[in-house]
């Protein structure tokens, strides 16, 4: 029963973990840029979701919708206002954009909001249902239901629409998706939106499981490239089983080796980066 | 094809680099920057400066205002800035008859042990300070008290408890609060002398020296009073997901927990706990439930829960100097800060009234005079008795436990100070 139980801790944090791996992986896939800066868009939707909820009395889930929609513009504008203008530029050079974003963004929330803890709470947060001895948060059994439903959309939104095409002749191949008449500025500002409207949901999400404060969410930003290395770059199935083997391995890894967790958890990172460099589902996505 | 970034201008690539780099400066600025709510420095002192006082004594700490302790290292900050404020208020400190104004001086640690030990040298050789005043944590308390030796400048400090700080043979670094083995003393005499009594015990502790200080000395103190461990288990520092040990720690059913950890932990943990439905007789932290957010992010989660503390507002000490009383010092920061203090709060308060006391005594601002003048206090201030050690660390100051009931904090241990009765056992989380 506790073994079952480890496994159910380890998946259901997972699915969280794949949403965010999900965001991060997309636009590193497309875009070519490791988004440092994806951890505070986590961040931001926390503090809509919280100021939502305390200010307004708007249940988190319902203010998913709102907060992803929120967090898209503000992924689109980014990208176009800023982000584009250096896309020519080396990895590095995005690489340490998106490094100052995150850095300004949390200082701002810090400036702002202070270093108080705070956590959304309706009344069911951190209440579980019980199985037997099981116990099932109900705020994480909607999380799945969420991450799901949104990994499904995209997934359609991508294979069967015109912009989803676009999206992904651009991730394929630049010049010639420029030679097809794709609007590439606006298709990275696009592909970036999404991504932070998904960064935007993992963030309404956490808020509802743990407390958070600005500099609790800088941790996301290696758990998505963990993610991501395990479950194979760009690509939507792979984040799902990214998030959820590195759920289960951070599990047990805490239950049989907790102080050396992390060795445990990036030390088999590194070796799926090395036996199986497109990741464990062996395929890259979007193509 | 217009709007392709293969055709962006040199023009607006120029911008972007500029944007690169501005964001960078920025960042760093907000990183090593001295600390926004610090009044601004010279300007507002030296223009009061010039009425009534003699001089200016300028105070300097690096502080956790971002990271991982940005919390606490907040509550330090305030502790400071209250007690410079009050002094100032009162005629400032008075040196053979001259009479100096406080001024302070704060960078950002970011909650990193190494940055802290830099920033206070930058303060005691760039910046002049008169004296310093300890970072927050155990860690940058240690690398920042080498510092100090190095440089011969005395250093007090509230927020570093573990004896490793103090085993180093260094002169110049005194510690105002109940060294690491005292964290989880009360809870535990308090958890053996209960009905029905606690007889198995589970540990766990973040790890770094100072948690892991205190809980290896909670096992031995659980040992000496009869209760058997029955899980013991390290988690790396700062981790928040700890619903592994916690299931762990449920199968082995212990009467008492105990988290030798940080504030964010400690929420974790009830989080988690309560989630996974592990409802020992007993929960007590090292750090957290004496944090106003353990309340305000909890709720009604915090009730029955209990926390190691080095001072509450219910003590009863007759203090000689400007805050007198616990019961005063409580009222006069809930005015000033709008919240009830921590003892992180309480404690850095007490740094500026040692180093007041002391600098008073040695009537002259040598740094040896001074150093010889805290080496040798000996006095009742509102935070308990100030005196150290020949390894300077206060060993003369006891520690109480606290329990939320009801949504208030209560002192409950040991007997002969505690405002209320521990509530125990501690109900299933069902019918909390």
């Amino acid at each position: 029963m506790d073994l079952l139980q480890h496994v159910l801790n380890g998946l259901l944090q997972g699915f969280i973990f794949a949403l965010i791996g999900l965001g991060f992986s997309m636009v590193w896939g497309i875009l070519n840029i490791i988004n440092l800066a994806h951890a505070a868009f986590i961040m931001l939707a926390a503090y809509l979701a919280y100021f939502l909820w305390a200010g307004q009395g708007i249940d988190p889930f319902v203010a998913l919708p709102l907060i992803m929609a929120i967090l898209f513009v503000v992924g689109y504008v980014i990208q176009s206002r800023v982000i584009n203008l250096v896309m020519r530029a080396s990895v590095l050079t995005t690489f340490l954009l998106t490094f100052g974003m995150e850095a300004l963004l949390v200082n701002i929330a810090l400036r702002l909001w202070t270093a108080d803890n705070r956590q959304t709470k309706p009344f069911y947060a951190n209440v579980s249902a019980s199985v037997g001895d099981l116990r099932l948060p109900y705020t994480q059994l909607g999380a799945v239901v969420v991450v799901i439903t949104l990994t499904v959309l995209l997934y359609l939104f991508l294979d069967r629409t015109r912009t989803g095409s676009s999206i992904r002749a651009v991730g394929q191949n630049r010049v010639a998706a420029t030679l097809m008449g794709i609007d590439i500025a606006r298709t990275y500002a696009l592909t970036f939106a999404i991504s932070a409207a998904l960064a935007g949901a993992a963030g309404t999400l956490l808020s509802t499981t743990s407390a958070f404060s600005p500099g609790s969410f800088g941790v996301f930003n290696i758990l998505a490239f963990s993610v991501v290395v395990l479950g194979g770059l760009g690509s939507i199935p792979g984040a799902l089983v990214g998030g959820l083997v590195f759920g289960l391995v951070n599990e047990f890894a805490g239950t049989y080796a907790l102080e050396e967790r992390e060795v445990v958890v990036f030390a088999i990172v590194v070796f799926v980066l090395i036996v199986r460099p497109t990741g464990l589902l062996g395929r890259e996505g979007y193509r | 094809m217009l709007g392709s970034p293969f055709l962006i201008s040199s023009q607006r690539r120029s911008m972007a680099a500029v944007l690169v780099s501005a964001t960078l400066v920025s960042a760093c600025g907000a990183a090593t920057g001295p600390a926004s709510s610090a009044p601004p420095a010279s300007a507002t002192q030296s223009a009061a400066a010039s009425i009534g006082f003699d001089g200016t004594l300028l105070f300097g700490a690096a502080i956790s205002l971002t990271g991982s302790t940005a919390k606490e290292g907040g509550l330090t900050r305030d502790g400071y800035e209250l007690w410079k404020e009050t002094t100032n208020a009162n005629g400032g400190i008075n040196v053979g008859g001259k009479h100096y104004l406080v001024a302070t001086k704060f960078y950002d640690d970011e909650s990193n042990a190494q940055k802290s030990a830099t920033l206070a040298d930058k303060l005691i050789n760039e910046d002049k300070i008169n004296f310093l005043l300890g970072p927050y944590g155990t860690a940058p308390t240690l690398q920042v008290s080498s510092v100090a030796e190095k440089n011969k400048m005395p250093m007090i400090e509230g927020n570093g408890a573990a004896e490793s700080i103090f085993s180093q043979g260094y002169q110049y670094t005194f510690g105002v609060l109940s060294p690491a083995k005292n964290y989880m003393k009360g809870l535990i005499e308090m958890a053996a002398a209960q009905s029905p009594r606690a007889t198995t015990v589970a540990i766990l502790t973040a790890d770094d020296p100072f948690s892991v200080e205190v809980a290896d000395s909670a096992r031995a103190l659980s040992v000496a009073n009869g209760l058997q461990v029955v899980y013991y288990a390290k988690y790396p520092n700062n981790a928040t997901e700890l619903r592994a040990p916690i299931t762990e720690a449920k199968r082995k059913a212990p009467e008492l927990f105990l988290n030798s950890g940080h504030l964010a932990e400690s929420l974790a943990i009830v989080q988690q706990a309560k989630e996974l439905g592990f409802s020992p007789t007993a929960f007590g932290f090292s750090v957290g439930p004496s944090i106003p957010d353990f309340q305000t992010t909890l709720k009604g989660d915090a009730n029955y829960i209990f926390g190691g503390s080095q001072w509450t507002a219910d003590l009863k000490f007759a203090g000689d100097d400007l805050f007198k009383t616990p019961a005063n010092y409580n009222a006069v920061y809930l005015k000033r800060y709008a919240y009830e203090p921590a003892y992180q709060s309480a404690q850095s308060t007490a740094v500026g009234v040692a180093f007041q006391k002391a600098i008073e005594k040695a009537g002259s601002l040598d740094a040896k005079a001074v150093r010889d003048a805290i080496a040798k206090l000996d006095f009742i201030s509102f935070y308990g008795q100030i005196k150290f050690d020949e390894r300077g660390i206060n060993i003369y100051k006891p520690m109480v436990v606290e329990q939320w009931q009801n949504g208030k904090k209560a002192t409950v241990w040991p007997p002969d100070v505690a405002t209320a009765k521990p509530l125990w056992p501690t109900p299933p989380w069902s019918s909390r």
